[in-house]
């Protein structure tokens, strides 16, 4: 295994601008400072190259969100609204920029993998906020106001002619906006493991809905129940998911990172352990190795237990870049 | 809760004089298994499943001459000859309860909706009261989680919880209490609208009632840290 990866961070200041109000918000710009924090500290800093994010466009923000959706997001924030739709969707002045700029980091990480020489001897991270795998069309939800995974997807799918991707989600709640995007989409496949909808936000990913129309059967919704640990997530992965992958036979690959469901993160009954992150790591490193070699994107949704989140992206990031632990 | 909100209203219908063949093929077109059949104003004489239809026909047992015997015979029978008139029905201001009971009781699929002239109005289906109890507890309802808290003696009057989070801005949408029975203990079902569990949590337990964290599960409650 070459330990010796590059690992491409995007991430910038202007994320910290999104302001969610303090209290008892749990969607904090700590969140990225831990994560850089730790990353820029500790034993893969010598690999780490930080990249400023571009913004997303007016025409890729539609490629997944009517205008009216960019509109009604973007008045809310100039009238000085706090909150859009929900009081989970707390907004800043500044929220509309930084989440352009947070739907823009996917789209640079796709141009850096594609305009690279030698692309899987590279990791790309977006270190992203606000994250966007609970956004839909036209509405905000659970901290999400666009949908920067789908963006992403169809980003690939446009701009360089990659049509069948897989989107991969292993943050604790169901990406509730990517299955909408894909949901009829037969050159997506969306993957989720995340807490069983009986008992976690938002309420969906039921483990029969398995697509629509032509897009039977690139829908995997694998729902655990709450307390599940490594051996489950892990059981899932080798049983389930690998399966279905190397049947679809992906040309890339888009990994939305939640890490709310570790033990300690309060935010789902989930109780997965720090490890269990290099362990998902190492194998989305080998998966893509054999289907889409170096096209591969990772980026933060969920995670917000600040003490463990630094860890756990570190060890995803470890466990990516084929060490051992 | 009423049967009028959650019935498919104006369903097909056929007279009495058609024939069974035509009753059969009616079916297969829509999907569905239970034909309401009606006289001239729209009341109902009777019902017939695609069961009492799959009767009538000549069983695969028989030989060529006799099934051609049978098939004749029913091809030239109506609905009115094989239509079930034992039937029991709704009306719009019939309850969700009373359709479940009636299913339970009588072993039915479906049940038609007559008006106070025993005209069909409509037709209430499992599905349909599957899809009524979904929507009454909010299942699938997107951005909702359901919380069970778990009853103890001496907890606080069940107003303190509502208003606890009301007073924190926690949206809700369901609340439903079932009592402790035999050995279960009795529990408090919220369906919260919101994605900060850990603030819904934390709320409830402070206005002094226990989450209850399902058997299996490894973490504790934000409480006990």
């Amino acid at each position: 295994m070459n330990h010796g990866k590059q690992i491409a961070l995007i991430t910038d200041p202007t994320y910290l601008d999104h302001d969610t109000g303090g209290g008892e918000h749990p969607e904090v710009p700590e969140r990225l400072q831990v994560i850089t924090g730790q990353l820029l500290s500790g034993p893969l800093a010598g690999q780490i190259r930080q990249v400023a994010p571009r913004p997303a466009s007016r025409e890729e923000l539609m490629l997944f969100h009517p205008e009216s959706w960019l509109f009604r997001f973007e008045e809310a924030v100039l009238s000085g609204r706090t909150y859009i739709d929900h009081p989970d969707n707390q907004i800043g002045y500044e929220s509309y920029q930084v989440a352009i700029l947070s739907a823009g980091a996917g789209l640079t990480g796709i141009d850096l993998i594609e305009k690279e020489d030698h692309p899987a001897s590279m990791i790309t991270f977006c270190a992203t906020r606000p994250p966007g795998h609970h956004a839909e069309p036209t509405r905000p939800f659970g901290f999400c106001f666009f949908n920067n995974c789908v963006l992403a997807a169809r980003y690939w799918q446009q701009q360089y002619g990659r049509r069948r991707i897989c989107v991969l989600d292993f943050d604790a709640h169901h990406g509730n906006g990517i299955q909408t995007a894909f949901e009829e989409d037969a050159e997506v496949l969306y993957v989720s493991i995340h807490e069983h909808p009986s008992f976690s936000y938002p309420g969906t990913g039921w483990a029969e809905e398995r697509g629509l129309g032509p897009g039977k059967g690139t829908l995997l919704n694998i729902p655990l129940p709450p307390g599940s640990r490594d051996d489950q997530v892990l059981e899932a992965l080798d049983g389930m998911v690998f399966p279905h992958v190397r049947d679809f036979a992906p040309e890339a690959m888009v990994i939305a990172a939640g890490f709310d469901a570790h033990l300690e993160d309060d935010m789902s009954g989930l109780a997965y352990s720090t490890a269990l992150y290099g362990r998902i790591g190492r194998r989305l490193a080998a998966w893509s190795e054999s289907f889409c070699p170096g096209r591969l994107l990772h980026i933060l949704e969920g995670g917000y237990h600040l003490p463990v989140l630094g860890d756990c992206v570190e060890t995803y990031l470890k466990g990516l870049a084929g060490h051992e632990s | 809760m009423f049967i009028a909100d959650s019935m498919t209203p104006e369903p097909v219908t056929v007279s009495a004089d058609i024939s069974i063949a035509d009753a059969a093929s009616l079916l297969e077109r829509h999907h569905f298994r239970h034909l309401p059949v009606v006289d001239q104003e729209n009341r109902l004489l009777g019902m017939v499943t695609d069961r009492d239809l799959r009767s009538a026909s000549p069983s695969t047992m028989l030989d060529q001459d006799t099934r051609d015997q049978v098939l004749a015979r029913v091809g030239s029978a109506t609905v009115g000859e094989i239509m079930s008139t034992d039937f029991v029905s709704l009306s719009p201001d019939s309850t969700l309860d009373d359709a479940l009971l009636l299913f339970k009781t009588r072993a039915i699929g479906a049940l038609p909706v007559l008006d106070r002239q025993g005209r069909v109005v409509g037709i209430f289906s499992l599905n349909d009261m599957m899809a009524a109890y979904r929507r009454l507890f909010g299942l699938g309802e997107k951005g909702s989680v359901l919380i069970a808290i778990e009853e103890q003696s001496g907890q606080p009057p069940l107003g303190d919880l509502v208003h606890a989070l009301e007073e924190e801005n926690i949206l809700f949408t369901r609340l439903l209490r079932t009592p402790a029975q035999d050995s279960e203990a009795g529990m408090i079902y919220l369906r919260v609208n919101t994605m900060n569990i850990r603030r819904a949590h934390r709320v409830i337990e402070k206005a002094g009632f226990q989450i209850h964290i399902p058997h299996s599960s490894g973490k504790r409650s934000s409480q006990s840290r």
